[in-house]
């Protein structure tokens, strides 16, 4: 078993650990980021809802919570932060849908303790101007609060670029890497990991929903984690702009949100009903996704469920015993020095920059030596999406490159040189390529173009095409060769 | 607009059976410049995986496998040096008919041709436009996929496998896969019978003992990583689970035969109206679409059983693409509409002119024995038993249309039970 030495540890490639990572790359500071999955951002990241807002749920807008001021803080840093990386963001404004006088006064309330607070920047439409702006919105509908600084992006996306951008300013990455063990050296913390020992002096648990797990592991938790899972459907690209802004309706019941809104590619996703659930478990129910999808309609009518291409669930958010359902923790253990446990729970993404701020903040506190970077790059180039290019952009880069001649994913029309591209750049998956590259997010949802990336994926990584998985571990695509079963070789 | 521009006669987009035919048609009938944008490296489609047999016998009276079906089409545009456009795929279809097209070879290309035929055939429906519940691993696949796997790139993606849907791939992947020796443990059909051709329920899953569960689903997927298993639940009237119907069946892969879809993204470009119940261009006898000069033919209008009846429709698209391209006899478009009465689920061509012969393409909603499918009150024709899945295929005579009146607008066609049988 190898054995390696570190300064800071970080605990978890999500978004979250990303951004840490990212954060410290700007010092002079040995920092090692574990991720026990294949790739980045496939946890609590990856089933998140897109969406980068102000106000967590939208309905606490609450000065004593930490929380609020982490979403708040991140607000004018998201935007700059998404281009400095070259990670798609939208700013397309919330809709809070208002069907009744009921529905009238839970926003006037809530409008005015944003404003309470210092937001300023809600204000109601009524029902004409409201029709302008989203034409598909339900007849029902008398009105909407607006808040114009809701935006979209790609969590999965912004989490991969943090990670290449931290990498390629020192941060060391070890994927496939579950942390099994902690324990405490002289002045130390050795982690047992599997695949070898990490002795490290800072320790940032960004675990995600198995954070508490992590931290119990040497006694650093005082907090429990529950998970809560939600269904989010993914509809047809073809179905065009159907709805322009996050459009919001108070939930009929506790457990769910009443969404429809624009993804940055395209697609409209909907949701989100939820339930508690065990912390693997990340399928999607009958039940979810009949209620999700009724619900979408009594938003926007003409959705229907022949348009759904897809749907996933995610941890949207965990209950913390100690603290209460709104809070999080971003800080220092109280039994362990130098261990800084994060968990923001929903919305990790919106609170994500601010977050990495403090953090940096927290291990200076707890005695790490913070010397500027001077080779800090903040930019990175993202890969380059051939179908977003004009006919002369096209025309040149094929020039350039035949392989962006090749298009290998014909529903979001990728090419095999953006393939290859991601492969270059860490994806060593099919899911891997998909998060990077879009293709096999598309309608047939990679009926297509499955097996031609699986051969690119062989042939870059140097790997039999059985090998090929879809997600790592044991998701092989492909288990035997043609006539293997009978017991005959070719 | 676009000075790099090929001028072209007539461009056939795709190279599936449907595009093949077209464009030896539209040669045959004087077209020039006719070429053929595929986005493959070769002729031939998918029938190149579709290596059963089945396939011609009435377009050529001959039982042929599918890559043999495709030679002999391969072999006539040789001779007829059609141009071909391998590895190119077409990305954009102008409003005014450019097709813009990419390919590694030559880059970005621009055609502008004089007429279009569409026959870029369709895709499976997959596990998200089914909603089926469950997690998320590895060793899901559609039925086509599994198949290219199989018959062409020599894999076999798992031995224990369930096929949810009984389309015609799906039955013939249940035969494929247990002739390669893996283990078919059920077919699950949603509907009370096959969706596919009776020949094939008989000869790939009757002749096999392959499990048949009708009226039952997949509800829920397990496993991690890679499938795991499934549970299957019966169904009531409305296909909704019955709880307590529950049992899982392990496995390592799931197969999707659950419905194809016409391929109509360049279509939408381009302005062509679809169909809703199709899914593809609302077409005339002519194989025309609202948008003139731009034909369609094959799985692309709607989806079709047999390949012979795809031939058909593609030579007819073709031959109508090359007179409109040599703008001898203007093609107009047809001013009836046929219009799906009681039983009937779709009509193609949707609209003809009353003039001529007309073969009509159609499917009913219900499976049904001794009926009558009535054209208007100008055509009757009795059938002892129709499927969905099996296309009626009818041909209504000029001399039958010179009954209509004039000035009709709107024929209703219906399928109605016999009197008296029962």
């Amino acid at each position: 078993m190898s054995r390696l030495k570190t300064e800071v540890l970080i605990i978890g490639g999500g978004v979250l650990g990303a951004v840490v990572a990212r954060e410290l790359s700007k010092y002079k500071v040995d920092v090692t980021l574990v991720e026990k999955e294949v790739d980045f951002g496939w946890g609590s990241t990856k089933a998140s809802a897109n969406i980068v807002c102000q106000g967590a749920d939208s309905l606490e807008f609450r000065k004593e919570y930490h929380r609020s001021k982490l979403v708040w803080d991140s607000m004018s840093l998201m935007e700059p932060l998404c281009k400095e990386l070259d990670v798609p963001f939208e700013r397309v404004g919330e809709l809070g849908i208002i069907r009744n006088n009921n529905e009238l006064a839970r926003f006037r309330k809530m409008k005015s303790r944003a404003e309470a607070v210092n937001i300023t920047t809600h204000r109601f439409v009524d029902r004409e101007t409201l029709r302008q702006m989203e034409p598909n919105i339900t007849k029902k509908a008398i009105g909407a609060l607006y808040d114009p600084l809701i935006a979209v992006t790609d969590p999965v996306r912004l989490t991969i670029a943090l990670m290449e951008n931290a990498k390629r300013n020192g941060v060391n990455t070890m994927t496939e890497t579950e942390v099994l063990d902690i324990s405490t050296g002289v002045d130390e913390f050795e982690v047992q990991t599997c695949k070898g020992l990490i002795e490290t002096k800072f320790i940032v648990n960004a675990a995600g929903v198995f954070v508490d797990k992590v931290a119990a592991l040497i006694n650093a938790d005082d907090f429990v984690v529950f998970p809560v899972k939600g269904y989010i459907g993914i509809l047809d690209k073809n179905l065009g702009v159907l709805v322009n802004h996050v459009l919001y309706a108070m939930p009929r019941v506790r457990s769910e949100y009443n969404m429809v809104f624009p993804s940055v590619h395209g697609n409209i996703f909907f949701g989100i009903p939820f339930q508690l659930c065990k912390r693997r478990d990340y399928s999607t129910t009958r039940e979810m996704a009949q209620r999700a999808l009724e619900n979408a309609k009594g938003l926007v009518p003409s959705i229907s469920e022949s348009n759904i291409i897809n749907s996933f669930a995610g941890f949207l958010m965990f209950r913390n015993w100690e603290l209460g359902w709104h809070e999080c923790v971003v800080r220092p253990s109280r039994t362990v020095p130098r261990f800084i446990n994060l968990s923001i729970g929903y919305p990790g993404i919106s609170a994500a920059p601010a977050t990495a701020k403090e953090v940096v903040e927290l291990l200076a506190q707890e005695g790490l030596k913070l010397l500027k970077n001077p080779e800090f790059n903040p930019y990175r180039k993202g890969i380059t999406d051939f179908s977003e290019l004009t006919d002369a952009g096209k025309k040149s880069l094929v020039a350039e490159d035949p392989r962006y001649g090749h298009v290998v994913c014909r529903c979001e029309t990728v090419t095999e040189g953006e393939v290859v591209d991601s492969i270059k750049r860490g994806a060593t998956t099919l899911d891997g390529v998909k998060f990077r590259t879009r293709a096999g997010m598309g309608r047939c949802q990679g009926g297509f173009c499955s097996p031609r990336v699986s051969q690119i994926l062989a042939r870059e990584l140097v790997i039999p095409e059985k090998r090929v998985t879809k997600k790592g571990g044991r998701s092989r695509q492909l288990l035997f060769k043609s006539k293997e079963l009978l017991g005959r070789r070719e | 607009m676009n000075l790099n521009a090929q001028k072209v006669g007539v461009a056939v987009i795709g190279a599936g059976p449907a595009g093949m035919a077209a464009a030896i048609k539209a040669k045959e009938a004087g077209a020039k410049d006719v070429v053929i944008i595929e986005r493959s490296e070769e002729l031939g489609g998918l029938l190149h995986q579709c290596i059963h047999n089945g396939f011609g016998l009435l377009y050529f009276n001959e039982d042929l496998t599918g890559p043999e079906y495709a030679v002999r089409f391969i072999e006539r545009v040789k001779e007829l040096k059609i141009r071909t456009q391998l590895e190119t795929m077409v990305i954009k279809i102008s409003q005014d008919r450019d097709i813009m097209a990419v390919s590694s070879k030559q880059g970005y290309i621009t055609f502008k041709p004089k007429a279009i035929v569409l026959t870029m055939g369709c895709r499976e429906r997959s596990r998200g436009a089914i909603n089926i519940p469950g997690t998320r691993p590895a060793g899901i696949f559609t039925a086509g996929t599994a198949q290219r796997f199989v018959n062409v790139e020599g894999f076999v993606p798992g031995k224990k496998i369930v096929i949810l849907g009984s389309g015609d791939i799906g039955m013939i992947m249940a035969r494929r896969l247990t002739l390669e020796g893996a283990e078919v443990k059920a077919v699950v059909e949603i509907l009370p019978y096959v969706g596919g051709l009776i020949r094939n329920e008989v000869q790939c899953i009757h002749d096999f003992d392959i499990p048949l569960l009708l009226e039952s689903t997949v509800t829920h997927i397990h496993g991690e990583q890679r499938v795991e298993a499934v549970t299957v639940a019966r169904v009531d009237r409305d296909r909704n689970p019955i709880a307590g119907s529950e049992r899982k069946i392990e496995c390592d892969t799931l197969l999707l035969s659950v419905g194809l879809i016409p391929e109509n993204e360049l279509s939408l470009m381009a302005g062509v109206e679809l169909d809703p119940v199709t899914g593809g261009p609302v077409v005339d006898e002519n194989m025309q679409t609202n948008v003139h000069g731009i034909f369609a033919g094959g799985n692309v209008v709607h989806v079709n059983d047999l390949v012979d009846n795809v031939t058909w429709e593609s030579d007819l698209a073709g031959a109508s693409a090359a007179r409109f391209a040599l703008e001898v006899k203007p093609v107009g478009r047809g001013k009836i509409a046929l219009k799906p009465g009681r039983g009937i689920r779709y009509i193609v061509p949707q609209l003809i002119s009353g003039l001529r012969d007309v073969t009509l393409y159609m499917r009913v909603r219900e499976p049904e024995q001794n009926v009558r499918i009535n054209v208007g009150d100008i055509m009757s024709r009795s059938l002892r038993v129709v499927k969905p899945s099996v296309m009626i295929k009818l041909t209504l005579s000029a001399e039958q249309l010179k009954k209509l009146e004039k000035g009709t607008r709107e024929i209703m066609v219906e399928c109605e039970k016999r009197k008296g049988k029962k």
